[in-house]
C-alpha cells in the first residue's frame, strides 16, 4: 500500500530521484496522478467498442488490415490503462477497487477486449501455422465458459469455505432436470428455465447444506456423496417417467433481442434468431458466464467472503469473532448450489441431448482436476482450470495428427482418449505434489518475475 | 446377486436368501472398508480410489484367473503381491511428497491416482466388459434350505474373509510390524520418538490396505454381473461401510460392511435393484446425523 510509505518530499531533488525508481519512470503520471472521469473509464470503454467497430468494417477481405487495428488498438488500450491508473494517496474506495493497480487495469481491458474479439477472430476462415484446430476451439471455449462457472462455485464451496462437498454433479443433475421441466414440460423459455434452476439450485443447496452444521470434512464429504447418489436416482425415475428411454433433447432457444446487433447475428430465412452454432451461443454463455463469475469474486471480497474465510480457518474461531458460522456455511452452499444448478441447465441446453449416463461420478472427478490444475480457493484458477481442461485433449489431438515426432508413435493415436484420461490422472498427482497452487501460482510468480524486471529496469535505466 | 422381488416382506425364505447374500456382499465390503480405515487411520489419508483399487484386483483376477487359467489359491497369491508392491510405490512415489498438505488436496491426489487406474485399465483391457468369474473352488451349486436357494460361493466367500480378517487381526496383535502399526495409527509423536519409523508404517500401511482391496476385488469378481469400469462405482459402496463403523476402528469397519451389505441387499430384494445405493447413503446419513462419529468410532475426529 502506497499509503504506508513515507512520502519524499518533492522539493528535493534526491528524493525524486528515490521517488520515480519507487513508481516507476517518469512519465507514467507522476506520484499522485489521479486520472479523471474520461481517463479511468476510457480504455474499458476502447475494449468494448473495438471489437465490433472493427468487425462492422465493410469491405470484401479487409482481415489483415483489421488485424493490424485490432493489434494497434491493443497496444493503446494497454497502455491507457496502464498510465491512466490513480497513484500516490488512495481513499478507501480506490484501495478496495477490484482493478487497482497498473497492471491489474491493463491485464482486465486486455481481457474484456480479447472476450468480446475472440469469436469474430475464431468466426472468421483465419488459419494459423501448423494446422492448429482453430475452429475446433469455438466449441471448447463455450464448454470453457460453461465449466468455469461450475467450477468457480465449487472452489467457492471448497476451496473458499472449506466444506468439502461432492454433491457437485447432484445439482448439475438438478439444473438438467429443472431445465427440462421448465423448458420442455411446461414449455416456457430458456430466460424461465435459467432463473429457476438458479433458485431451486440455492433451495436444495441450503437442505443439502444442513448437515455440514453438524458434520465436517470426511464425514460432510460422504455425506454429500449420498447426495449424489439419491439425485441421480431421482434423474433416472425423471428420465422413464418423462422422457423415456431416449433421453432428453432440450430445444433450441432463441437469441435474445439485445443482442440482435452484434454484427454475424442475422435472422433466418423465417425472420428468427433461433440459436444455431457455437458463434450464437458464445453471446448467450458469455454474459451469464462472465457475470456469474464477476458476481462470486465480488462476493468472496465482501464481509460474507471473509466469513467465508475465516469459517475455512476455524469454525470455532470464527464464531467467537461473531461470525454467524452457520449462516455462513448455508449461505456458500446456496450461492455455490444455485450456480451449479444454473450451469447445469445452461450446459444441457448448450449440449441438446442428456441421457441416462450423462451424469456419472467422473464428473465430479473432472471438476476436482481443474480446480486442482487451475489452483485450489481463487476463482481466477477456476476460468484456467477449465481452459486448460479443454484445450489440453484438443492440443493432445493435435499433437498426436501434427507434430513431427509424436505422430509416429502408434500407440498413442490407438488410445486417444484413454491416454487422455491418464495424463488428465497424471497431471493431478504430479501438481498436487510439485506446485499444490496450480496455474494460478505460476500465473502469479510469472507476474511478480515480469515486476521484478521491469523494476529492475526502470531502476538501471533512470 | 439378482434381486429376488418378493411379495411379502416377511417371506423367511427369500429373507434368508438375502441375508446371506448381503452378508457375502458385506464381507466384501468390510474387506475393502477395512483398508480403507487402515490408510486412514494410520496415514490421514481419505483414499478415494480404493474402489479403483477393488476395481484392479478384479481385472487381474480375468487376468490371472481366467487367461491364464492358474489355481485359484496361486493367482490370488500373486494379485496380493501386486497390490503389495503397488502400494509400496503409491507410498514412496506419491504420497510420501504430500505429507502437510492440506486434506482435501490429499483426497484429490487419490482422485488423480483413480484416474490414472481406470485410464491403465482402459488401454490394458479395453472398454468390453467380462462376465462373473467361478475360478473358485466349489463355488457353482446352492443348498436348498427351508425353500432359500443359499449359494455356495457367498459362504465361501465369507469363510474366506473370515480367515483373512482373522489373520490380519492376528498380525496386528502378534507381529512387531503390526504393532509399530497400531502405534502410529494411535499416537504419531509418541511412536515416532520411541523409534519407529513412521514412513516405513506408512509404506507397510499401504501395502496391506492395497492387498485386502486385490483381494476384495478377486471375491468380488464372483459375485458381481460384469466386471467392467463400474466396479469402482461399487468400491464407492464400501465408504459408507467404513464410515458407519466409525473410520477408527478395525473391528467397526467389518460390522459396517456387514450391515451394509445386508441392507442393500434387502432394499435391492424388496424395493428395487436401483434402491440399493441410495438406500445405503440414506441410512449412513441418519447415522451421522444422529452419532456423527459413527458406530464405533472415537469422539476427537476434527481433521479439517
Amino acid at each position: 500500500m502506497t499509503t504506508t510509505e513515507p512520502r519524499p518530499d518533492p522539493a528535493t531533488a534526491d528524493l525524486a530521484a528515490a521517488r520515480d525508481q519507487h513508481y516507476g519512470p517518469p512519465g507514467t503520471g507522476g506520484p499522485d496522478f489521479q486520472p479523471n472521469v474520461v481517463q479511468r473509464f476510457a480504455p474499458f470503454a476502447l475494449a468494448v467498442v473495438t471489437p465490433f467497430a472493427l468487425e462492422m468494417i465493410p469491405g470484401d477481405n479487409p482481415g489483415n488490415w483489421k488485424a493490424f487495428i485490432g493489434l494497434a488498438a491493443l497496444v493503446v488500450i494497454g497502455l491507457m490503462a496502464w498510465k491512466w491508473t490513480p497513484r500516490g494517496r488512495l481513499t478507501h474506495r480506490q484501495e478496495m477497487r477490484k482493478w487497482r493497480t497498473p497492471d491489474q487495469r491493463m491485464l482486465a481491458a486486455l481481457t474484456i477486449f480479447f472476450v468480446l474479439a475472440a469469436p469474430f477472430i475464431l468466426a472468421s476462415d483465419f488459419s494459423p501455422p501448423m494446422n492448429f484446430p482453430w475452429a475446433t476451439w469455438f466449441a471448447v471455449l463455450n464448454l470453457v465458459l460453461i465449466f468455469a462457472m461450475g467450477a468457480a462455485a465449487f472452489n467457492l464451496l471448497v476451496g473458499y469455505t472449506g466444506q468439502i462437498s461432492l454433491a457437485h454433479v447432484a445439482f448439475l443433475v438438478l439444473g438438467t432436470i429443472i431445465g427440462a421441466q421448465v423448458g420442455i414440460i411446461f414449455d416456457l423459455t430458456i430466460w424461465v428455465a435459467l432463473p429457476t434452476s438458479a433458485a431451486a439450485g440455492a433451495l436444495v443447496g441450503v437442505i443439502v447444506g444442513l448437515p455440514a452444521l453438524r458434520l465436517r470434512g470426511l464425514y460432510l464429504l460422504l455425506a454429500t456423496l449420498g447426495v449424489h447418489f439419491v439425485m441421480l436416482l431421482i434423474y433416472r425415475e425423471y428420465l422413464q417417467s418423462r422422457f423415456g428411454f431416449v433421453g432428453i433433447s432440450f430445444p433450441k432457444p432463441n437469441i435474445p433481442s439485445a443482442l440482435h446487433w452484434i454484427p454475424g447475428v442475422n435472422p433466418d430465412d423465417n425472420g428468427e434468431f433461433i440459436i444455431t452454432g457455437q458463434f450464437r451461443w458464445y453471446w448467450v454463455i458469455m454474459p451469464i458466464s462472465v457475470g456469474t463469475l464477476l458476481l462470486m469474486s465480488n462476493l468472496v471480497r465482501t464481509r460474507e467472503g471473509r466469513a467465508f474465510a475465516a469459517v475455512r480457518e476455524r469454525d470455532i474461531s470464527a464464531s467467537l469473532l461473531g461470525i454467524n458460522v452457520a449462516r455462513s456455511k448455508l449461505l456458500a452452499f446456496a450461492v455455490s448450489s444455485a450456480v451449479v444448478t444454473m450451469s447445469g441447465a445452461l450446459g444441457s441446453y448448450y449440449l441438446g441431448a442428456r441421457g441416462e449416463d450423462s451424469f456419472d461420478i467422473q464428473l465430479v472427478l473432472d471438476y476436482a482436476i481443474i480446480i486442482v490444475v487451475g489452483g485450489f480457493s481463487s476463482i481466477q484458477g477456476a476460468v484456467f482450470g477449465s481452459f486448460f481442461f479443454w484445450v489440453l485433449p484438443e492440443w493432445f489431438k493435435w499433437a498426436r495428427e501434427e507434430l513431427w515426432v509424436v505422430k509416429e508413435i502408434g500407440f498413442l493415436s490407438d488410445y486417444p482418449s484413454e491416454i487422455d484420461l491418464a495424463i488428465k490422472g497424471f497431471l493431478v498427482v504430479l501438481v498436487l505434489v510439485f506446485k499444490p497452487e496450480g496455474l494460478t501460482g505460476v500465473w502469479r510468480s510469472t507476474k511478480s518475475g515480469i515486476t521484478k524486471l521491469y523494476r529492475r529496469t526502470a531502476r538501471s535505466g533512470s | 446377486m439378482g434381486a429376488v422381488f418378493a411379495a411379502n416382506y416377511f417371506d423367511l425364505s427369500v429373507n434368508l436368501q438375502l441375508i446371506v447374500g448381503g452378508l457375502a456382499l458385506g464381507a466384501i465390503y468390510s474387506v475393502v472398508a477395512l483398508g480403507f480405515v487402515l490408510v486412514y487411520k494410520s496415514t490421514d489419508v481419505l483414499n478415494l480410489a480404493h474402489g479403483e483399487f477393488l476395481m484392479l484386483g478384479s481385472y487381474f483376477a480375468v487376468t490371472f484367473l481366467v487367461t491364464e487359467s492358474l489355481n485359484f489359491f496361486l493367482g490370488t497369491a500373486i494379485i496380493l503381491v501386486i497390490m503389495l508392491f503397488l502400494g509400496l510405490l503409491i507410498h514412496y512415489g506419491i504420497m510420501r511428497g504430500m505429507v502437510g498438505q492440506p486434506f482435501f488436496s490429499i483426497v484429490l491426489a487419490t482422485i488423480g491416482i483413480a484416474t490414472i487406474i481406470r485410464a491403465m485399465l482402459l488401454i490394458f483391457y479395453g472398454p468390453t466388459e467380462r462376465g462373473r468369474l467361478t475360478a473358485l473352488p466349489g463355488s457353482g451349486g446352492s443348498w436348498e434350505v427351508s425353500g432359500a436357494t443359499i449359494r455356495h460361493v457367498d459362504v465361501i466367500i465369507l469363510v474366506i474373509v473370515a480367515v483373512c480378517v482373522g489373520a490380519l487381526f492376528a498380525f496386528f496383535k502378534y507381529t512387531r510390524v503390526g504393532l509399530h502399526i497400531r502405534a502410529v495409527a494411535d499416537n504419531l509423536e509418541a511412536s515416532a520418538a520411541m523409534g519407529i519409523d513412521p514412513d516405513r508404517v506408512y509404506a507397510m500401511t499401504w501395502a496391506a490396505a492395497l492387498a485386502l482391496a486385490g483381494l476384495g476385488g478377486v471375491l468380488f469378481a464372483h459375485v458381481t454381473a460384469a466386471i467392467d469400469q463400474n466396479l469402482a462405482a461399487i468400491g464407492l459402496r464400501a465408504f459408507p461401510a467404513a464410515v458407519l463403523g466409525g473410520l477408527t476402528s478395525l473391528g467397526g469397519a467389518i460390522i459396517g460392511g456387514l450391515v451394509v451389505g445386508v441392507i442393500e441387499q434387502l432394499a435391492g430384494g424388496h424395493i428395487g435393484t436401483k434402491w440399493r445405493e441410495p438406500v445405503a447413503f440414506s441410512v449412513l446419513f441418519i447415522v451421522l446425523l444422529v452419532k456423527p462419529t459413527g458406530l464405533f468410532g472415537r469422539k476427537d475426529l476434527e481433521r479439517v
